[in-house]
């Protein structure tokens, strides 16, 4: 049983680890403000909900785990909102989309 | 499994050190408070697995939880003020 | 920062986990003897729940319900606790906050009274630290103006004019 237990969640954290290493390069390499908001917005959220839930899983049935569910509801709601606000933000601060510049000829 | 959990631990800390290079060299505030959001969220990853690997998981939960929160609110404060600022 | 907004979403999720945070603040006030926490980080949570209220309902909407005629009520109570509770150490014939000395008035043995003491303690300082952290972002982010403040001074009629 503790084999399986260790197992899941060392696939869960290896999951959450390839996210995160994706949001990075996201964040590092796409060419505007808003683009960038989607890579950490959306990866990082999913990243640490496979995380918490790999984490959990290794703790197995015991209060400690239901706090870290509980992390995991909360950053699932607040990460999104947070992304929405700045994005928001930026809207109205009139900052300049990209755009694909046409190849000529 | 320690070393496993170890192994992830400083792989995550080279994804900081690489996402600092965001805050440094973003043009203009809105890419700095981006990737100081995106910081936030891999610290609480590092400081559960500590944790862990110290076997005191019930302390370092409850400081993980009051991080989340405090990122959340930050992020939302700073939008708020440079949305104003227009 | 506290100016009107349309933004539903912040407004509909910030609705929601208020209730939660202050629920969280409130274990960690009474958890404070075994894991981190205690009266002051709690009460610090407890003024950053208040301070995303303001944040996303502005101060005209959170007004009745956030006040600084509240916040300075809820200082006074926190530190009212606190000096009482030591107060009554000292009636009772001990040093002040020498919390053994309950044990008459409660009719417990000195171990669980020194518990209860630093319990009420603590959420005193939870009060005090609560209202201050509100109060001091209100009078940073409106520069000392309320905006309730200019409308009550037009309403003043003139004392005299020679």
């Amino acid at each position: 049983m503790e084999t399986i237990q260790n197992i899941l969640s060392g696939l869960f954290l290896l999951g959450g680890v390839f996210f995160f290493a994706t949001a990075t390069l996201g964040l590092l390499r796409f060419p505007d403000f808003f683009t960038r908001l989607h890579a950490t917005g959306k990866g990082d959220t999913l990243a640490v909900t496979l995380c918490l839930i790999g984490l959990a899983i290794h703790e197995g049935m015991n209060l400690t785990s239901v706090k870290i569910l509980m992390i995991a509801v909360f950053m699932f709601l607040a990460q999104p909102t947070s992304t929405h606000a700045i994005s928001r933000a930026g809207v109205r601060c009139g900052l300049e989309i990209w755009r694909k510049k046409e190849k000529e000829g | 499994m320690e070393k496993f959990f170890l192994a992830v631990a400083l792989g995550i800390c080279f994804l900081v050190l690489l996402v600092l290079y965001r805050v440094v060299f973003g043009p203009g505030v809105f890419n700095r408070v981006a990737a100081i959001s995106a910081v936030g969220t891999k610290t609480l990853i590092i400081l559960l697995i500590v944790g862990f690997l110290y076997r005191r998981v019930d302390m370092f939960v409850d400081i993980s939880i009051v991080y989340a929160l405090l990122n959340f609110i930050g992020c939302i404060a700073v939008a708020k003020y440079l949305e104003m600022e227009q | 920062m506290i100016h009107r907004g349309e933004d539903v979403i912040i407004r509909t999720i910030a609705r929601m986990l208020i209730p939660f945070i202050q629920l969280y603040a409130l274990y960690v006030i009474m958890h404070g003897h075994y894991s981190p926490g205690g009266g002051f980080q709690g009460g610090v949570i407890l003024g950053a729940s208040l301070v995303l209220l303001l944040l996303t309902y502005g101060y005209h909407d959170a007004r009745s319900r956030i006040s600084e005629k509240i916040m300075i009520i809820f200082s006074s109570l926190g530190v009212l606790i606190y000096a009482g509770i030591g107060f009554l150490c000292l009636l009772l014939l001990g040093n002040f906050l020498d919390y053994s000395m309950l044990s008459r008035i409660l009719h417990v043995d000195a171990a669980h009274a020194r518990s209860l003491g630093i319990l009420g303690v603590e959420i005193g300082v939870g009060f005090a630290v609560m209202a201050v952290m509100v109060s001091i972002f209100l009078d940073i982010s409106t520069g000392g103006v309320l905006p309730g403040d200019e409308e009550e001074k037009e309403k003043q009629v003139p004392v005299s004019e020679v």
